[in-house]
């Protein structure tokens, strides 16, 4: 497969850096994402007639069901240790290609002499990236006690950074994540944290979601949320059953005496 | 075999002659086939979605007029049990009328049933040998053999009676009381595994306890003869056959008795289940009470209630309860209270809220209302031409003769 | 039990037929061994036999009778076919090849109706992490997409019911509240008073955005029980547990008493109270005879766990949704799947465990 497939181009032509290829291709695209918005997004396309590659929910965009689990993915390549799987039956869908900036930024910016190289991993006032770092100066991921560095490679930007200064693909974001969150990462690897789509067996052929599908690392306190996913749209509610024209009487929680006495006298 | 057909003949040529009253009254009960046969169209053409019935409540007033009616058939064992175990002669005489207000009530259960059947058009998948059978395990297969056999029981030792007395033989009491007997043991064995059908199911914790049979039978025992009660004074005032003040007396008693036990289980079923109330009871809060502001079914508890009192309080004062020209209304309203609360009142809380604790409402369309009014009338019209044949053979009006 | 991998056997032949359209998904290459007796690939010979044998006269004339004829001659054989579970493996060939005919014609599409039997070796179990469900319903959506359930405002099925539950509350302010004296209800009404305590879910919650801060949410689906009461209770035995676990129906035996629905502990089986509303363009045309196959007014239908998928070792549709991650399936015999990590490591409980239906469905917290 291209590596530049369209949804790259579109991101491109979003980002207004590049020019590539006909936009008139795009004008009918269905773009739904995958597990969480912002992250993996997939084009709906028929594999064959009748049979299409994703169905999409019409309120949301959400992606309901895969015709092809394995669609745009690759071998997850070398996994970490302990990890159960048979080689090349681990597929993961390359990030690297959706990252509006990737291509650019290991060589516009961050080309390892502009801007100078400053290993100072204190928090301060960013220039750039506010808009992909919301609360960058008051960084809610670690309670203040991580930084842009702790992550990211500190001259090669479109690498991640393990504990001993390696680079980490962004297509493996477990590598870096697994640094400090332990447990979950064992739970991931074992696959009873996460996601994975393809088949059942504990042997067989899945695509693995890493953590950033699923995660936002940027802005884990968004909403009003107690969870680590990022708040949604849900789906929308089964209809009414006959006989009952509105949902009132499901708002009596607790079901006390005189929440009762309220309800009658239609102050709830 | 020319006594048997000449029989048939003079029995189906007796019971299609009446005066106006007779043709009246089955031109009355017929009117309601009308809206009967449109409803069974709709029904069988777009399926059950033409009735108020939903995957929450599922089942509705054609189960409950259902399990009534297999009380009103069991009912029927009030007529001939005094009759034949206490040698009671006012009943003896009338015995088969009892019998025959059996079949009619079996043979509106199963109409009830098969319109109840989303699947009508497949009921041979039930029947031995060419279908399957889930007997014993399924308490429906269980429910479909007592009342089978108990229709043709009641069918066998009615008919077998009036041939005899039609021919003028004597009955061979060798084969008419084993019988009787066993009809009177089966009836109780309807009524009970019909509440078995429904309270040997745990996801409905409403109906999960073991009083169920108990209270199935009692108030069956009260709608019958209620109803016995209410044909049987009819009949005296319009036919030639004079039934007893004593056999009616004793009914009445018995309506007593067991409404007595029935009100004694009701009440101590509120006590336990509201006295400290759990899961078990939200089904019943929403009957008496309504609960989460749906209450559709208050109003039916309480008249239910009102009706059953009312009724239990008259009847124990003698004078009222000998007073022929009020005892019939009396019956009719306790009859009535007794439908409400084992239709609506027992079956439908049963659903509500669903295993996962969904509180919803259920109302029959007018479709599912005109289906169960055809079905009584039907019935009806059953139990008058076989009450009317019966008499007339009681009556010596139908006798063979060369 | 290293050996636990399902041999994608039905894929595998149908990727061979000449007019497989609808099997793309493929796993990588499994060398199989596809002469099981009661296989998809014996069917595949009886099916172009069918025509010349004289095994069901009623079945030979629908299928050499003109298309006109097809849909009404096909109907009239299923309608006198027997009880799937007693068909032998031709009457169940040509009750399938009735129902592929039948559903093309309808649906105005190639649909295959597969009848692939449990594998031995496996027992299907599922786990459900309630913590990190955030109530979105994906799956109650994608069980749509993958089941060809009825839909549209006038009978819409779902399989799946998310039910939201408050955390509940206890305030300061209710220390005074109740009688007697100082004695605080924090439920309301008085120490003497009834008050349901139980916090009943909300079905129909359709907030701007999930997951919401102060609820939990339950997903509720069939939980294919070991001890199934619905089972039991069938007349005509059209339900059944099959050995790899998941309880099916046959659609053509049910006579659509109910009396399952009312057994259910988990009301998780519903009815076609009318005419099933499915459009052609959003039919899944790869179909299970007792999975998601187009069903019939009058009739019960369930999960089944994806019987159509499983049998062919994919995941579950809602499994492969979830944005989470919190539905976790696999082969409970096998001590490395993932739904067994979970039994092993995580605490785990049953929905209603005192009803004991001992469901291979299991809720989870991390």
């Amino acid at each position: 497969m291209n590596k530049f497939n369209l949804g790259t181009l579109k991101m491109f032509l979003v980002a207004g850096v590049v020019m590539l290829g006909a936009p008139d291709a795009f004008s009918e695209e269905v773009v739904c994402f995958e597990s969480r918005k912002g992250a993996s997004e997939v084009t709906k396309k028929d594999i064959s007639e009748g049979w299409p590659n994703v169905k999409c929910s019409p309120k949301t965009g959400a992606v309901l069901w895969w015709g092809d689990p394995f669609d745009g993915t690759q071998p997850m390549g070398e996994m970490p240790i302990e990890a159960d799987y048979l080689k090349g039956e681990a597929v993961v869908k390359p990030r690297t290609g959706k990252l509006a900036l990737y291509a650019i930024c290991g060589v516009a910016c961050h080309n390892g002499t502009f801007p100078v190289k400053n290993d100072d991993r204190n928090p301060r006032t960013l220039i750039m990236h506010q808009d992909v770092v919301p609360d960058a100066m008051n960084l809610q991921h670690g309670r203040g006690g991580i930084w842009c560095l702790d992550c990211h490679h500190s001259d090669k930007r479109n690498k991640l950074v393990d504990n001993f200064g390696n680079e980490i693909s962004f297509d493996q974001s477990q590598k870096l994540c697994g640094k400090c969150h332990g447990p979950v990462y064992r739970d991931w690897r074992d696959g009873i944290h996460g996601k994975r789509i393809g088949e059942w067996a504990s042997d067989g052929k899945k695509r693995w979601f890493v953590c950033t599908e699923c995660h936002n690392p940027h802005d884990v306190q968004q909403g009003e949320r107690n969870r680590g996913f990022a708040q949604l749209h849900p789906e929308p509610a089964p209809i009414l059953p006959k006989g009952i024209y509105n949902k009132d009487h499901e708002q009596h929680h607790g079901s006390g005496a005189n929440k009762e006495d309220a309800v009658e006298s239609g102050d709830h | 075999m020319n006594v048997m057909i000449k029989f048939v003949l003079d029995y189906l040529g007796y019971i299609i002659r009446g005066d106006k009253k007779y043709y009246l009254w089955l031109g009355f009960l017929a009117l309601f086939i009308i809206p009967w046969l449109y409803g069974n169209f709709m029904q069988l053409k777009y399926g059950m979605i033409v009735t108020g019935l939903t995957d929450q409540v599922s089942w509705g007033l054609y189960l409950a007029n259902f399990v009534f009616l297999v009380g009103v058939a069991a009912g029927a064992v009030t007529v001939v049990f005094p009759a034949y175990v206490y040698k009671f002669e006012p009943l003896h005489k009338v015995s088969v009328l009892g019998e025959m207000l059996a079949v009619a009530s079996v043979v509106m259960c199963l109409l009830f049933v098969l319109m109840h059947m989303g699947r009508p058009d497949r009921l041979w998948h039930m029947i031995p040998v060419i279908g399957i059978y889930n007997f014993p395990h399924s308490m429906l297969t269980w429910d479909v053999l007592v009342l089978t056999v108990y229709l043709f029981l009641n069918l066998i030792g009615g008919f077998y009676f009036l041939y005899k007395k039609y021919a003028g033989e004597p009955l061979n009491n060798k084969f008419y009381l084993p019988v009787i007997f066993i009809a009177i043991g089966w009836a109780i064995s309807i009524h009970t595994v019909t509440a078995f059908l429904i309270n040997t199911m745990p996801a409905r914790p409403m109906w999960h306890h073991g009083m169920m049979p108990i209270r199935f039978i009692s108030t069956a025992f009260a709608a019958g003869p209620a109803l016995i009660i209410i044909v049987f004074l009819t009949i005296r005032k319009n036919t030639a056959l004079w039934i007893e003040d004593k056999a009616i007396d004793l009914l009445s008693t018995i309506v007593v008795a067991c409404l007595t036990i029935a009100l004694f289980l009701t009440m101590s079923e509120v006590v336990t289940e509201l006295y400290h109330p759990t899961e078990h009871s939200a089904g019943l809060q929403y009957l008496i009470l309504g609960k989460h502001g749906l209450e559709n079914l208050v109003p039916f508890f309480w008249g239910s209630l009102v009706a059953m009192v009312l009724g239990w309080v008259l009847l124990m004062i003698p004078s009222i309860r000998k007073n022929y020209n009020v005892l019939s209304f009396i019956c009719a309203m306790l009859f009535l209270g007794i439908w409400i609360e084992k239709g609506m009142g027992l079956l439908i809380p049963g659903s509500i809220p669903t295993p996962i604790g969904e509180f919803t409402q259920y109302s029959p369309t007018l479709l599912e209302i005109g289906n169960c009014l055809g079905n009584w009338a039907i019935g009806f019209i059953i139990m008058t031409l076989l009450l009317k044949g019966a008499i007339g053979i009681l009556l010596g009006d139908v006798k063979y003769s060369k | 039990m290293s050996d636990t991998k399902i041999p994608l056997v039905d894929i595998t032949t149908r990727a061979t037929h000449e007019n497989n359209s609808v099997s793309e998904w493929r796993p990588a290459d499994d060398d199989v061994n596809v002469d099981k007796p009661s296989s998809p690939s014996r069917r595949k010979f009886i099916k172009k036999s069918a025509g010349v044998t004289t095994a069901s006269l009623i079945g030979t004339a629908a299928l050499v009778t003109g298309s006109d004829n097809v849909q009404a001659n096909t109907s009239w054989a299923e309608h006198f076919q027997g009880n799937y579970r007693l068909m032998s493996d031709e009457e169940k060939a040509e009750a399938i090849d009735r129902l592929e005919k039948r559903y093309s014609l309808e649906y105005e599409k190639e649909v295959t109706v597969d009848g692939t039997d449990a594998q031995e070796g496996v027992l299907f179990g599922y786990a459900l992490n309630i913590q990190k469900c955030i109530g979105c319903r994906r799956c109650v959506k994608a069980c749509v997409e993958e089941n060809n359930q009825s839909r549209g405002d006038e009978q819409e099925i779902e399989w799946i019911r998310v039910l939201k539950m408050e955390k509940g509350e206890f305030t300061q302010e209710k220390l005074n509240d109740g009688y007697p004296g100082d004695y605080g209800i924090q439920v309301g009404g008085n120490a003497y008073s009834a008050a349901g305590v139980v916090l009943e879910g909300e079905h129909y919650y359709e907030p701007e955005a999930v997951p919401e801060g102060d609820s939990h949410y339950m997903p509720i689906a069939c939980m294919q029980c070991e001890k199934p009461p619905c089972v039991k209770v069938c007349p005509v035995r059209t339900t059944y547990r099959e050995p790899d676990g998941p309880v099916v129906i046959d659609y053509n035996w049910c006579i659509g008493c109910r009396m399952c629905i009312g057994a259910c502990p988990y009301w998780a089986r519903r009815f076609n109270w009318g005419e099933p509303q499915l459009p052609k363009e959003e039919m899944n045309p790869k179909t299970h005879y007792l999975g998601n196959r187009p069903r019939m007014k009058g009739v019960v239908e369930k999960c089944t766990f994806c019987i159509q998928r499983i049998r062919h070792g994919r995941y579950p549709a809602c499994v492969e949704v979830c944005p989470v991650g919190a539905r976790k399936f696999g082969n409970l015999l096998d001590p490395n799947s993932e739904v067994r990590r979970v039994l092993d490591r995580k605490r785990v409980f049953r929905l209603k465990a005192e009803a004991n239906t001992y469901p291979k469905f299991f809720y989870f917290v991390d």
